[in-house]
């Protein structure tokens, strides 16, 4: 089998970087999932797709817009009305929604290469994403699980927050290595930690 | 001690002593100084020089709205001009010089501009440019030689040259309450909001919170009111829900409560954090917003009251209180209101004599004259100041008998000795950022002062910004506004426990004395009083017109002094009352702000690098990289030696030759799917697509509404209800959001989801004769023959254990192919097709190369499809369906744009066989020295391998009907004239055969 | 500015994307009545007040909003998505001659 190959790979310096002599308040790493789908329901159809879902991966969403949840292995929210996105750390994921997400209900597309799964963790990890994304991280407008779409000048990002201190971002392939600077840059005045 | 430094009192930490410079020389300062207090405590008057007439000025207030105090401050090779002195913490290690002064800061050749003053009124710059009416400098053209020296002489602090290396950064916050401004009304309005559980921002410009309780005197709730600031903002930092900000002036009020801020964050350190940006520029969305902007003392206008030493009172007692320094000895005061009396026995207290209390009103309150009594002041009821004596630093006044209804002055001139004068006009509520949010300021007759208008935005006033100028109002209004910010009502509070001195809030209407010498309005801008007049008398009658004419209030501190007086002088002048005047609409900034901090995000990601996966192959052997709007390309893999254009001569040979490859992962591709999506395509390309079988993939051209060329690109069917549509790499993000306004707003009911793929794929095209022979070389799992993968035919296989797709299409006159595998594969299968081509001949080609082959082929990109080209001005008519309507159909047959003498695509050959430049024009006749009538232009050039010559596509008038046809260049900004021969744009493979194969 | 997107919550101008007058309408994909489509292409409202938008969140969930924005206050007063509640859908029904 062949690897997949990581846009991140010549910048990502594992250890310890800027301001950390008093200790790193932000962890970066790259998760690498084997699969990121879309799938998109027609108008209507909303309800099938999350069923589907919920007996694809095992993970139930909560209603309403932005809604996600995850286990660790698995995780999916919404991006957009009638759109999500479902990860998977295993590769394969588009072959078990292929059959289930009938033309009827809606499409499934296949990003696995074309997103870039980042996550940023840690206590200060709001503070840094607040100097890039204009939303608001705090945790009772952003609760775990859920997802937004936003965009820092031309780089597009889905962001799932994946613990209290802990968000995965999700930005197109050829941007990645690109914000992956500029995240570390920005993560410098509190010192961060590269995984 | 220096010998103007208290031995206690203030907030500064006598322990530590911090070195600094000024003009070159050494001076100590404690920490908690600004660099006004601790050269004030060192006895230093005179900071700089004014703007015009290059007279000595000093220190004029102790905050951010100083006028006079600017200085330059160095850090390393970066020089920052125009910082107010009074804003400027002091750390080890400071360099601040003065401005505006030449030689020296003492001895200024420049100063002779003041014998010039009647030259240099207002108006000047309009007056004065009109230039000589005869002569080889005629008009304008001698102001414009004279600009360089009447720019130096002018102005204010030089800015750098040496790059600025500090680091800005902006930040995004959300919040339910910001309060701006932390003196007493702010940091309750604090208080109470964060005790109802909100998430409040608390931004104070200062570097400590409490405003005027960290020098007003005063006592709350039995503790010095500076203690009890700093418990409360101690108390605010313990909670989770609120946000201090210190150092942060709120500068932008914006639609939807978006309020602009400026943190600086490092300016105070000797030495700046790793990491650590020096400006934070804050983007604050709020709920609400308090106001707790406090107010500002306002100058009178009188002869020399510019002289250093003279000062705003509450200055002066900010001086002493805050920072335990006396600005003068012997200490006058001038006055129309009861404010100044409070500072006056502060400053008694604080070791200094006051001379003299001269207060324009005739009649005072008993309690005035008590506290005039306590501070051992000689009190000069109905009086006014009507000269100061000195040269760069006070010695003495002079004092008239004033009447305040008629404004005259009697009797003899009486001189007072005195080193400082403090001067009191009353006070103007801070309303900048109420004003900004668009309302109108309205005019308190009794306060004789605009008050904040009816909010327009979610903003709550509290304290010395609703014109409560006393603390306990201001606490009260600070509660209110806190709760009521949040939707709370709060149950009734004890009234906090107050010691203040007593004083009635309400000034005497008199904002001038006129009398003989220059009287300054606007302190920055050296505007007279006499300015303003003759403004008026030139027929300047609006405020908006009065500002740009005489450039009050237009310095950097934006009329935070002039404003008001400015605008007494011209209702005066108008004989109008103030209201009827007006003021003007206050505009962002509030105060000055880095453009850094605007420009925020210094390091690269305001111009994010997109890469294909591809990339790093690309620069490891040797490609110089293309910008190509944010992508980075390939331009040529030049050997060594090679120029560009022998690098992509010798790429296009070879690949006509043998085969090349490029890295086509750039082009947009975009998954069209659902049930609708072949009716979907058939509607936004001009051809068919419903027609197309799975497996194959055909050519289109997509319409504007308007009937003009927008992009094109191939389309592949890959299944029934899955198309995989590819547009050009410039124009994929406008495509992608075409399509979307259709399904979102036109067609709503078709189901068909478009979703942007370009990453998912690496595309790498191999074309040439021996691109089938390599492709079958490296290729598993399926056939490339004709029969298997005949032209615009697709297969599925696999190239070094990674399955692709492969799609055969040509854009270059070759029989190419376009392989896509997932981008995470791209290196590994490109790596694979470069090995497999080895033994073939195959090279890397860059944009340049491409670039030629296409123009050799004759094929349209961005350059002819220009946004004014139709597809019949492209040839491309033959792709208009007539069996539907698409995109465009309706309007691209208007008669402009089929008219006989439209531009069309042709083919150029230079016949004198030297380069051609993009943007010539074509001519019938040359006229080099009077080039006219041109047929056309120039979309794209290169010197052709294919046929050994230069040449060109253009888009001609009248076109095909000139094949055959001799024309010329005519380039007469590059000097490129010669003759041209005009063909048919297909230079190459016109009849397909090699692409066909 | 901000401008509430019924999906993600009211987010800053920055992410959206103008995408013109909302009180166009599309005459039936054939129709031949060049008035219509020279009043559809290119003649647009600049009311002093309320104006029928359409914006697009193009920095988030992509949709096409209508958002009734007043030109003198920016004030925005309704924003709904763009697709509507499909009632709309027959009468664009492709190829329709009129």
């Amino acid at each position: 089998m062949v690897e997949r190959q990581s846009p991140l790979e010549p910048v990502l310096q594992v250890g310890s970087h800027g301001n950390f002599e008093h200790g790193v308040d932000i962890i970066l790493s790259e998760t690498q999932p084997g699969s990121i789908l879309q799938l998109a329901a027609w108008p209507g159809e909303e309800k099938k797709l999350i069923s589907v879902i919920r007996t694809v991966t095992g993970l139930a969403l909560p209603d309403g817009a932005g809604g996600g949840s995850t286990d660790g292995a698995r995780s999916v929210f919404g991006f957009a009305p009638g759109k999500f996105t479902v990860v998977d750390e295993a590769e394969g994921l588009v072959s078990a929604f292929a059959g289930a997400v009938t033309p009827a209900i809606g499409t499934v597309t296949d990003l696995s290469h074309g997103r870039t799964a980042i996550r940023i963790a840690g206590p200060k990890a709001e503070w840094v994403l607040a100097k890039f994304f204009a939303i608001d991280f705090a945790l009772p407008a952003f609760p775990v699980g859920a997802g937004r779409s936003t965009v820092h000048h031309d780089v597009f990002a889905q962001i799932q927050r994946t613990g209290a201190d802990q968000f995965d971002v999700y930005v197109f392939r050829s941007f990645a290595r690109s914000f992956w600077k500029a995240l570390c840059h920005a993560s410098e005045e509190v010192g961060y930690e590269v995984q | 001690m220096s010998p103007r430094r208290s031995d206690t009192g203030g907030r500064i930490d006598r322990l530590r002593t911090i070195r600094f410079t000024f003009d070159g020389a050494s001076y100590t300062g404690h920490a908690g100084d600004t660099l006004a207090s601790a050269l004030l405590a060192n006895g230093v008057s005179l900071f700089g020089r004014s703007f015009k007439y290059h007279r000595p000025r000093g220190v004029l207030t102790a905050g951010v709205e100083e006028p006079n105090a600017l200085v330059t401050v160095l850090r390393g090779e970066v020089r920052e001009p125009n910082i107010a002195a009074t804003m400027i913490e002091i750390y080890d290690g400071l360099t601040a010089v003065s401005q505006n002064r030449f030689p020296s800061l003492s001895w200024d050749v420049g100063a002779v501009n003041q014998l010039g003053g009647k030259v240099l009124s207002a108006g000047f710059y309009y007056k004065t440019f009109m230039g000589p009416v005869f002569g080889p400098l005629k008009g304008t053209r001698f102001w414009m030689f004279c600009e360089h020296f009447i720019r130096r002489a002018a102005g204010l602090g030089r800015a750098g040259t040496a790059p600025d290396t500090a680091r800005y950064e902006r930040m995004n916050a959300f919040c339910d309450v910001l309060v701006v401004g932390s003196g007493p009304a702010g940091l309750i309005a604090a208080k109470a909001a964060t005790d109802q559980g909100a998430r409040v921002i608390l931004a104070e410009l200062e570097p400590h919170f409490g405003g005027s309780a960290n020098w007003s005197g005063e006592v709350i709730d039995d503790m010095p009111a500076a203690d009890w600031a700093a418990r409360t903002a101690g108390q605010l930092e313990g909670h989770d829900n609120v946000r201090l900000l210190p150092r942060t002036t709120v500068w932008g009020y914006y639609d939807g409560n978006t309020l602009a801020a400026l943190e600086r964050v490092t300016d105070h350190k000797e030495n700046p954090g790793k990491g650590e940006p020096r400006h934070r520029y804050w983007a604050i969305r709020a709920k609400t917003v308090v106001l707790a902007t406090g107010s500002f003392e306002r100058p009178l206008v009188f002869p020399g009251n510019d002289r250093p030493g003279v000062m705003l009172a509450h200055a002066a007692e900010r001086y002493a209180n805050e920072y335990g320094v006396l600005p003068g000895d012997r200490i006058a005061l001038f006055t129309n209101n009861d404010s100044a009396y409070r500072a006056a026995l502060a400053l008694k207290k604080a070791g200094a004599a006051i001379v003299a209390i001269v207060d324009v009103r005739p009649e005072l309150s008993n309690e005035m004259r008590k506290l005039a009594g306590e501070a051992e002041a000689e009190i000069l009821a109905g009086h006014a100041v009507v000269a100061t004596e000195g040269g760069k630093a006070l010695s003495g006044l002079k004092v008239q008998r004033f009447d305040m209804a008629s404004g005259a002055l009697s009797g003899d001139a009486r001189s007072i000795h005195a080193d400082c004068l403090l001067m009191s006009g009353g006070w103007s509520p801070t309303i900048h950022l109420a004003s900004q949010a668009g309302a109108r300021a309205e005019w308190n007759e009794a306060l004789q002062a605009f008050l904040p208008p009816k909010p327009t935005q979610k903003w709550i006033g509290a304290g010395a910004f609703n014109g409560h100028f006393k603390t306990l109002e201001a606490i009260l209004d600070g509660r209110n506004a806190g709760l009521s910010a949040v939707g709370a009502t709060g149950t009734p509070m004890a009234y906090p426990s107050i010691e203040s001195l007593p004083g009635d809030p309400r000034p005497a209407p008199v904002f001038e004395i006129k009398a003989k010498g220059k009287s300054f309005v606007d302190f920055q801008h050296d505007v007279t009083a006499e300015d303003v007049r003759l403004a008026h008398r030139e027929g300047f009658i609006s405020v908006e017109h009065l500002k740009r004419y005489t450039t009050l209030g237009m310095a950097t501190d934006q009329g935070k002094n002039s404003n008001i007086p400015g605008l007494a002088i011209m209702a005066e002048a108008l004989g109008k009352p103030i209201p009827e005047v007006g003021t003007t609409r206050f505009r962002p900034p509030y105060s000055a702000v880095s453009i850094g901090s605007l420009a925020a995000e210094r390091f690269d990601d305001i111009k994010p690098e997109r890469l294909t996966p591809m990339h790093d192959w690309h620069v490891a052997n040797g490609a110089t990289m293309y910008a190509a709007g944010l992508w980075y390309r390939p331009m040529i893999y030049g050997l060594s030696g090679e120029t560009i254009e022998q690098a992509y001569v010798r790429e296009a040979k070879a690949t006509r030759e043998s085969a090349g490859i490029v890295d086509v992962s750039t082009l947009g591709k975009i998954a069209v799917q659902g049930p609708d999506a072949a009716e979907f395509l058939d509607r936004v390309y001009t051809n068919m697509f419903s027609t197309l079988a799975v497996g194959k993939a055909r050519y289109g051209l997509m319409l504007r509404e308007d009937g003009l060329a927008f992009d094109d690109g191939t389309t592949w069917r890959l299944g029934e209800q899955d198309f995989l549509m590819t547009t050009t790499t410039a124009n994929a993000g406008k495509v992608m959001q075409h399509l979307e306004y259709f399904l979102d707003v036109i067609w709503p009911e078709l189901k068909v989801h478009v979703t942007s793929v370009t990453d998912e794929w690496a595309g790498a095209a191999i074309g040439g004769p021996k691109a089938r022979a390599i492709l079958a070389a490296c290729l598993t799992g399926t056939a490339v023959d004709n029969a298997t993968l005949p032209f615009m035919g697709i297969v599925r296989g696999k190239i070094a254990g990674v399955p692709v797709m492969i799609c055969r299409l040509s854009f270059s006159g070759e029989m190419a192919f376009e392989v896509y595998c997932g981008a995470g594969y791209g290196t590994h299968v490109w790596e694979a097709l470069v090995e497999a081509g080895k033994p073939f001949g195959l090279v890397t080609y860059g944009l340049e190369a491409l670039g030629t082959m296409r123009i050799e082929k004759g094929h349209v990109t961005g350059a002819e499809i220009d946004g004014r080209t139709t597809a019949r001005d492209l040839h491309l008519d033959w792709m208009l369906s007539k069996k539907k309507p698409f995109i465009g159909s309706a309007m691209m047959d208007r008669e402009g744009l089929i008219a006989p003498d439209r531009l069309e695509l042709v083919g150029l050959i230079a016949l004198d066989n030297r380069p051609l430049n993009g943007g010539a024009h074509v001519v019938e006749v040359l006229d080099e020295a009077n080039p006219h009538d041109s047929i056309g232009h120039i979309t794209a050039c290169c010197y052709s391998p294919a046929l050994g010559k230069h040449i060109a596509l253009a888009l001609i008038k009248g076109g095909k009907a000139r094949h055959g046809s001799r024309a010329f260049v005519s380039d007469p900004l590059r000097n490129r004239f010669g003759p041209i021969e005009i063909v048919s744009n297909h230079f190459y493979d016109s009849d397909g055969s090699r692409m066909h194969g | 500015m901000l401008i509430t997107c019924p999906y993600c919550g009211p987010r800053d101008v920055l992410e959206f994307t103008y995408q013109g007058d909302g009180n166009r309408e599309r005459p039936q994909p054939a129709s031949q009545n060049l008035d219509a489509w020279n009043a559809y292409v290119y003649d647009r409202l600049n009311p002093a007040g309320d104006h029928n938008e359409i914006w697009q969140h193009s920095g988030g969930c992509r949709s096409h909003l209508r958002v009734v924005r007043n030109t003198l206050t920016h004030e925005i007063s309704s924003t709904t998505f763009a697709r509507g509640d499909h009632k709309s859908a027959a009468r664009h029904k492709a190829g329709g001659k009129s």
